[in-house]
């Protein structure tokens, strides 16, 4: 396999991945091979660089040591210990020695909590499930945010088209129940507004839902594709109360004007009529008293949710009920929700500062660490940081758990120089201090030189080469690192601008070349490079090339035998 | 500073394409004016290349976007020259300027996927400006667009005339972005951090285009970067710009061998170097970049500078042009060529009372290292 073969591998190393393929789905039955059997290792204090273009598959191959996703296949050993093979609760319990620094340093950290809350998560993310939290904690996340966003930025016309939505719907609501008990003198006082209204009211409310449901969707969809950093700044200043208020009207009206039209279908809607609506909101109690009495375990979103849902489903069930009940069940539901929703964010709150309290000293004691005045910061969301502030807070996170393993993934790439040479500095004095091992990935190759004790380079999902940085920039043996090493841009007027270029564009990862799969691109290809895929093998001490006719020494041999050996047991 | 700024120069010979002269665009904060560019002068000839140089917040994209005139409609000043080519452009109106952006000045912005309309096709997006323009018709100005899609090194144009902006990579993006700068051939091209969010081999493929098209269009150029080595072998002229305030102005070749501003040194040094051993100390450049609606009285640079002293932060240094053109041995290439053989060499300005190089400087870093202000490797430790 190209780029493949262990040769490099050590015996001793704390980390070692061997043959990790990632592969995704793609539209249309097929397959993006974004990972195509790499295999790394670390020892303990040292510092992996791992370089390549963007679309290589570097943050994949960071992402499958730490079995998120979990990789196609391969293996991942971390201090003899086999991840690949653990369980979920197993893994959880492995994730704090095994800790990740993104490249975005704002957007990865989440904009409505405070820089205590922030830090501290990876203390007390062990007791949680965390790949139900992955998942579903930053679906709710974004939806609240958006929902608060929404709120904030909706236009006139959205603002009334939501109110209309409302209003109507309540109205709608109120006439039906004074249709169905006209008779009932006790429910005159509704009478007249409701004629004059009910009926106009719900053509008004079919279009008005219609249109809120159609904007609200698009809504969403825009919140799930846009980043966390485009829109944090806007949240701060709007209260959770209000977008939750959002929620539940704009869901229920949404939602209920569904329900209608399919109810004339009957079916599902029948049943959830006749008794199914109490059962799903029986299910969702039950699922809140759990998650009251262990809060940590759902979260502030989590539990909030799971209210909004039950509302809806109350105005499901409110709607099936007869008249005089229907109103009197409404009101009451209304008041229990409330009381409910107190409640919840009582105990909530009562929790989350017990929490706080115990990891405190930890959180100050790493803030400091990574230079940032815990005074000042412990309070602040994350986006009244600057870059480089919020990169170090992010390595704050990342040591809180005192992890054995750190992946960097362009830790620096979004900063500006003069705050990448702090962190880049940051780093090393931390690795010293803490003993730490890290993987940094980057595709600025100055900046790997500088913090790497080994370089690995990456192309299209597999490895090129893998070598002491010195030597592998005063003479770099694959052709595709003379390429990278050529388009650094030189910080001096006097130096040739390189002219050779990698051409074009990396070739997509769903077809992937044959042999070799940087031969699109190498100035060197021959033809046993399309029939023969390249082996990693040592070329000089501690250097590794997977390439045919490397820069620096021998041409691999050819392997005939191989291929005789092949055609024979076919 | 204007008297300096006009003396001198080789170029003066040549009318300017561009002018522009204190300029200053102040934000009307809650907490205060923000002066996001103080005081910025500067004049570029037709054909050449200015880079830009700052770190974030320096006032780069604000004097780019006022040059443009787009900025934000409210809360916001901008006062002072920008002379295009003869026109006036702060006196000019909306309609006006819509005929100015395209064939006279146009802009490549910091993020590719923000300055492209998500649900347009890509083919349209590049045409819209020749429609405008040059009142083309929908099939001239496909035609148009796929001729720019193909210059720019679009592979394949033919499929991704037809595609969206999300499905390009980052690379395609920004040239989509250039192509769209490009289309109607304009004068002056602003790039504002056109390859930030880009890969290195990208970046250099995106350099060399934005080149090519210059040389080939005898547009000019304006590079907006905060990497210092972007802009060494593509530029012709630098202005390092700190506090909103252009703080050294010189050659590319004469700021690099001689380059007198702390400022422009720290940055310099800053850099993770390829030639550099792995594991080298970095230099940084300590403290952050000063807070813009309370700038330091004296020098905005003196609570980062190594060689600051009562004065710097006394009083604030103006831009003062280098006394003579003597060679002065570069304090960091440690190169001896002569300075008087560049031919580029123009005017060097800088704003700073202990200038490196000279001896001045040398002993107020003596004297902060022997007061406990400043560490050995010259980062402040004790600002005050
Ligand atoms: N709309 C605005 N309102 C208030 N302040 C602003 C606004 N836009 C920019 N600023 C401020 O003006 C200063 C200069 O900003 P500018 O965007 O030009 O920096 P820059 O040098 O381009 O930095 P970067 O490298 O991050 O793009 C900053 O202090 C910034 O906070
Ligand atoms: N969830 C996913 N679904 C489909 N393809 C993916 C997914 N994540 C990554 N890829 C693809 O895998 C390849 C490698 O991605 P990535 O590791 O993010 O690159 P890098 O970090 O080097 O920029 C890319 O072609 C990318 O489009
Ligand atoms: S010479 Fe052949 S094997 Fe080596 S990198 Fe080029 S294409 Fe691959
Ligand atoms: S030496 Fe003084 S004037 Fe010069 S940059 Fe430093 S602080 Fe400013
Ligand atoms: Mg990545
Ligand atoms: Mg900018």
């Amino acid at each position: 396999m190209a780029g493949s073969g262990n040769a490099h591998l050590r015996p001793e190393a704390l980390l070692s991945a061997r043959d990790l393929v990632v592969e995704f789905p793609a539209a249309g039955g097929r397959t993006v091979h974004a990972v195509s059997g790499v295999s790394l290792d670390l020892e303990e204090g040292e510092t992996l660089g791992l370089v390549g273009e963007s679309g290589c598959g570097k943050s994949t191959t960071g992402r499958a040591i730490l079995q998120l996703p979990r990789p196609t296949s391969g293996t991942v050993q971390l201090d003899g210990q086999e991840l690949t093979e653990l369980d979920e609760d197993a893994i959880r319990d492995v994730r704090p020695r095994l800790q990740m620094i993104y490249q975005d340093p704002i957007s990865s950290l989440n904009p409505r909590r405070r820089v205590r809350d922030i830090i501290a998560e990876p203390l007390f993310i062990a007791l949680e499930n965390v790949s139900r939290r992955t998942a579903m904690a930053v679906w709710q996340d974004r939806i609240g945010e958006l929902l608060q966003n929404m709120l904030r930025r909706a236009s006139g016309v959205m603002r009334i088209v939501g109110l209309l939505a409302s209003v109507a719907f309540v109205l709608w609501i109120l006439s039906e129940t004074v249709e169905e008990r006209a008779a009932e003198p006790w429910l005159g006082w509704t009478q007249v507004p409701a004629a004059v209204i009910g009926f106009p009211s719900l053509a008004l409310l079919l279009l008005a839902a219609a249109i809120a449901l159609l904007l609200g969707l698009t809504w969403v969809l825009l919140a799930v594709m846009l980043p966390f950093s485009l829109m944090s700044r806007q949240f701060g200043e709007v209260s959770s109360a209000v977008g939750l208020a959002g929620v539940v009207v704009t869901t229920g009206a949404s939602a209920f004007l569904l329900w209608r039209t399919w109810s004339s279908f009957g079916g599902w809607a029948q049943w959830l009529n006749s008794g199914g609506l109490s059962l799903l909101t029986a299910v969702l109690a039950v699922w809140l008293v759990l998650s009251m009495v262990k809060p940590e375990r759902a979260g502030a979103s989590g539990v909030a949710t799971t209210l909004s849902a039950m509302v809806v489903l109350q105005v499901f069930y409110v709607a099936g009920l007869d008249g005089g009940i229907k109103l009197a069940v409404l009101v009451a539901s209304a008041v229990i929700d409330t009381l409910l929703f107190r409640w919840v964010l009582r105990c909530y709150r009562a929790n989350r500062d017990a929490e706080r309290e115990r990891a405190e000293p930890r959180v100050r004691e790493v803030l400091e660490y990574v230079g940032i005045n815990p005074d000042d910061a412990l309070d602040r969301r994350p986006w009244e940081f600057s870059g480089g502030q919020a990169q170090r807070l992010s390595i704050a996170r990342a040591l809180v758990s005192v992890p054995q393993v750190i992946i960097c993934d362009e830790p620096v790439s979004s900063l500006d120089v003069s705050v990448q040479a702090q962190i880049l500095n940051l780093l090393e004095d931390l690795k010293n201090l803490m003993g730490l091992t890290l993987v940094f990935i980057a595709h600025d190759l100055a900046v790997v030189k500088n913090v790497s004790d080994r370089v690995a380079v990456m192309y299209l999902g597999k490895l090129c080469e893998v070598s002491e940085p010195d030597a592998m920039f005063a003479q770099p043996a694959h052709p595709y690192t003379e390429l990278l090493l050529a388009a650094i841009p030189q910080p001096d007027p006097e130096a040739e601008l390189g002219t050779e270029r990698i051409g074009g564009e990396l070739p997509s990862p769903m077809d992937p070349p044959s042999g070799c799969r940087f031969r699109t691109r190498c100035p060197l290809a021959a033809e046993r490079c399309a029939a023969e895929e390249p082996e990693m093998r040592e070329i000089a001490p501690g250097r590794f090339v997977a390439c045919h006719t490397p820069l620096i020494g021998e041409p691999a041999p050819a392997r005939v035998d191989l291929a005789t050996n092949a055609e024979g047991a076919s | 500073m204007s008297e300096t700024a006009a003396q001198g120069s080789p170029w003066a010979g040549d009318p300017p394409l561009l002018e522009v002269g204190d300029l200053r665009t102040t934000f009307h904060t809650p907490v205060g004016p923000l002066a996001a560019v103080d005081g910025v002068e500067w004049s570029l000839r037709p054909g050449a290349r200015l880079g830009v140089v700052g770190e974030s917040g320096s006032g780069k994209s604000v004097m780019s976007r006022s040059i443009m005139r787009l900025l934000p409609k409210s809360r916001v000043t901008s006062t002072g020259t920008v002379n295009f080519d003869g026109v006036d452009m702060m006196s000019l109106g909306r309609r006006e300027l819509l005929e100015m952006w395209g064939p006279q000045l146009s802009m490549v912005f910091q993020d590719p996927l923000g300055s492209l309309n998500p649900v347009m096709k890509i083919g349209k997006q590049v045409g819209e400006g020749l429609r405008v323009h040059r009142d083309l018709s929908a099939r001239a100005a496909r035609s148009a667009a796929l001729e720019l899609l193909e210059e720019v090194g679009i592979p394949e144009p033919h499929r991704r005339i037809d595609e969206y902006p999300h499905q390009l990579s980052g690379g395609m993006r920004q040239r989509i972005v250039i192509a769209i700068a490009l289309a109607c051939s304009p004068r002056l091209l602003i790039a504002d951090e056109p390859t930030t969010a880009l890969d290195v081999t990208v970046q250099a493929q995106i350099l060399d285009l934005l080149e090519a098209e210059r040389a080939e269009r005898d547009m000019s150029l304006v590079l907006i970067t905060h990497d210092l080595g972007i802009v060494a072998g593509r530029t012709d002229e630098i202005i390092v710009m700190y506090a909103g305030r252009i703080v050294e102005r010189a050659s590319t070749r004469t700021l690099f061998r001689d380059m007198k501003m702390p400022y422009t040194e720290a940055l310099f040094r800053s850099i993770p170097k390829v030639t550099d051993d792995s594991h080298a100390r970095l230099e940084i450049i300590g403290g952050q970049p000063p807070q813009m609606t309370d700038l330091p009285s004296g020098c905005k640079f003196a609570p980062r500078c190594k060689y600051a002293q009562d004065l710097c932060y006394a009083e604030e240094p103006a831009l003062i042009e280098v006394p003579t053109a003597v060679p002065a041995r570069s304090s960091i290439t440690d190169s001896i060529d002569d300075v008087e053989s560049d031919p580029a060499a123009g005017v060097h300005l800088y704003r700073c009372f202990y200038p490196v190089g000279t001896p001045e400087a040398a002993e107020a870093f003596e004297r902060n290292i022997a007061s406990g202000r400043v560490s050995e490797a010259g980062v402040v430790i004790n600002p005050t």
